[in-house]
């Protein structure tokens, strides 16, 4: 394989969006969760809440922190290895990136520090603004960026000026690009899927390793209720997606499916290895017919195949085809999963579970606690199917990825790439450890932890005797 | 140590007067807004010929 300029390039882009992708991913829905803890902390005045906002809230800072930082990297690599793609797409692409940052960032970053500073100094009302003030901000910089890459996707509202720029000429066409509404459900939907599968992850954790308490038994419970009801809503929302792939992108879709024939009857494949070299896939197992009714509603519809494209204009369909399959596979056990709370729940709240509650069921906590990560791999395989499938463009069907690229050499891009993942792998490394940490210290580790000091040293008995008592 | 992050006022304590809350909510408003700008600026001075 020969390392180039646009093949670093990529493989940097990937290595860092990727490793963003985790945080926003996790802090969109966290900033919800944490705004329904407070507005039921305010309503029932119950101390669980609290506790449990007083905890996730920590998490939630350091990740918002992370995903900032690895987000700022992003927009500079368009300008260092993507300079082309910036030149010309910048009059339609630039607002957009532009109104994240006016509209949600500043948001955002004004409210986040009432949110973790200001709880005794503005009061509570204030304060429950200021985080759902935050928890706004984190959908509006969703909307923006989906905003952004579904014009990427499927560009319209623009028009190519003499010299191959663009300019837009209908921001609404630009701002609500065809696939711009599934898309954004989809992406926020898996945001709080994703948020819901940590805290369940988490809670199982400490009832597995503490027993049950009324922090960790809300919060498991809490996430079931999440995982139970948006999972099999996001398959919903994640075909209606499909059908816009089938529609504006059938390249994508013939690569997803792996057909390489178009022809009516497509089978569906469960696995297989799409091999272009052969032009077809080896390993299928497949079954007869099913392909073309999940994809276009009838087994009589033809569908169309990688081979109606141009070798050159076809996109990589092995990696598409199996991070479509990691995606849908991780969703069908967070649907499982959501069944089984729920069922259990219902059962408990019936009275007919006995001592079968959530809380109870060992197999059940130890089977949340393994799908914890399953929101990101699937958030992360989603992605790949998204931007792997455009491919080769990198704005569809008008402007190539491979000349976007910046005019830089091999040498610059494979530097820059090995210092990212030194950066990457010592500060990430750190930040995740240590959520993970707090994450597995859990809300009560806090109160557990040695009594305030006072001023006395730790370790000092004096420091845990009231200050009326002290010489 | 001192809690970095706030906790919310213990049950029963008198709240401080309103113009000191908002007085608060806007000058932290402000700072982290500012805080975001400055670092906004500084990368820009830094980027800018």
């Amino acid at each position: 394989m020969d390392l180039d300029a646009l093949l670093l390039s990529r493989l940097q882009f990937a290595f860092t969006v990727a490793f963003h992708i985790i945080f926003p991913s996790f802090t969109i829905g966290l900033a919800s969760f944490l705004a329904v803890l407070e507005g039921l902390w305010l309503l029932t005045r119950k101390e669980a809440f609290k506790t449990l906002y007083l905890f996730w809230v920590k998490v939630f800072a350091i990740s918002f922190g992370m995903g900032v930082v690895s987000g700022v990297v992003l927009s500079y690599q368009l300008g260092t290895n993507w300079s082309v793609f910036a030149a010309v797409t910048a009059p339609v692409i630039g607002p957009l990136l532009a109104f994240e940052v006016l509209t949600a960032f500043f948001l955002e970053a004004s409210f986040l520090g009432v949110m973790l500073f200001g709880w005794r100094k503005v009061g509570p009302g204030l304060h429950f603004a200021s985080t759902v003030l935050v928890a706004v901000g984190t959908l509006i910089s969703a909307f923006w960026i989906i905003s952004a890459n579904s014009w990427m996707q499927h560009p319209t509202g623009h028009e190519v000026l003499a010299d191959g720029s663009l300019r837009a000429v209908d921001w609404w066409q630009v701002v609500f690009s065809p696939t711009f509404p599934e898309r954004f459900a989809h992406m926020a939907l898996a945001a709080y899927l994703t948020t819901s599968l940590v805290v369940g992850a988490a809670s199982a954790w400490r009832i597995l390793r503490s027993g049950p308490s009324p922090e960790s038994s809300i919060a498991l419970r809490m996430a079931i209720g999440m995982f139970a009801v948006v999972a099999p809503l996001q398959l919903v929302v994640g075909d209606l997606s499909g059908k816009d792939v089938q529609r504006l992108q059938p390249a994508k879709l013939a690569a997803i499916e792996g057909f390489w024939e178009t022809r009516t009857e497509q089978p569906f494949h469960i696995v297989a290895w799409p091999d272009r070299a052969i032009e077809g896939n080896r390993f299928e197992l497949s079954i007869p017919k099913v392909g073309s009714w999940i994809t276009a509603g009838s087994v009589e519809a033809e569908v169309q195949g990688l081979k109606d494209f141009a070798p050159e204009d076809r996109p990589p369909a092995a990696i598409v085809f199996w991070a479509f399959r990691v995606m849908v596979g991780l969703g069908m056990l967070m649907i499982a999963l959501g069944a089984w709370g729920a069922w259990l729940t219902l059962r408990d709240a019936l009275g007919r579970g006995g001592r079968e509650g959530p809380e109870r069921s060992r197999a059940f906590l130890w089977s949340a606690v393994a799908m914890g990560p399953a929101g990101f791999v699937a958030v992360i395989a989603g992605w790949i199917v998204a931007e792997v499938g455009r491919q080769p463009y990198v704005v569809y069907g008008f402007l190539r990825t491979a000349d976007a690229v910046s005019p830089i050499g091999a040498g610059q891009v494979s530097a820059s790439l090995l210092a990212f993942m030194v950066v990457y792998a010592v500060i990430f490394v750190a930040g995740m450890l240590y959520i993970l940490r707090l994450i597995a210290q859990g809300p009560q580790g806090e109160e557990e932890d040695a009594p305030v000091s006072d001023g006395q040293p730790p370790g000092n008995a004096l420091a845990a005797a009231p200050p009326e008592h002290r010489p | 140590m001192r809690r970095i992050i706030e906790p919310p006022p213990e049950a029963g304590a008198a709240p401080s007067p309103l113009w000191r809350r908002l007085a608060w909510f806007v000058g932290l408003a402000v700072a982290g807004t500012s805080a975001t700008a400055a670092v906004a600026y500084g990368l820009r001075s830094l980027l800018m010929p």
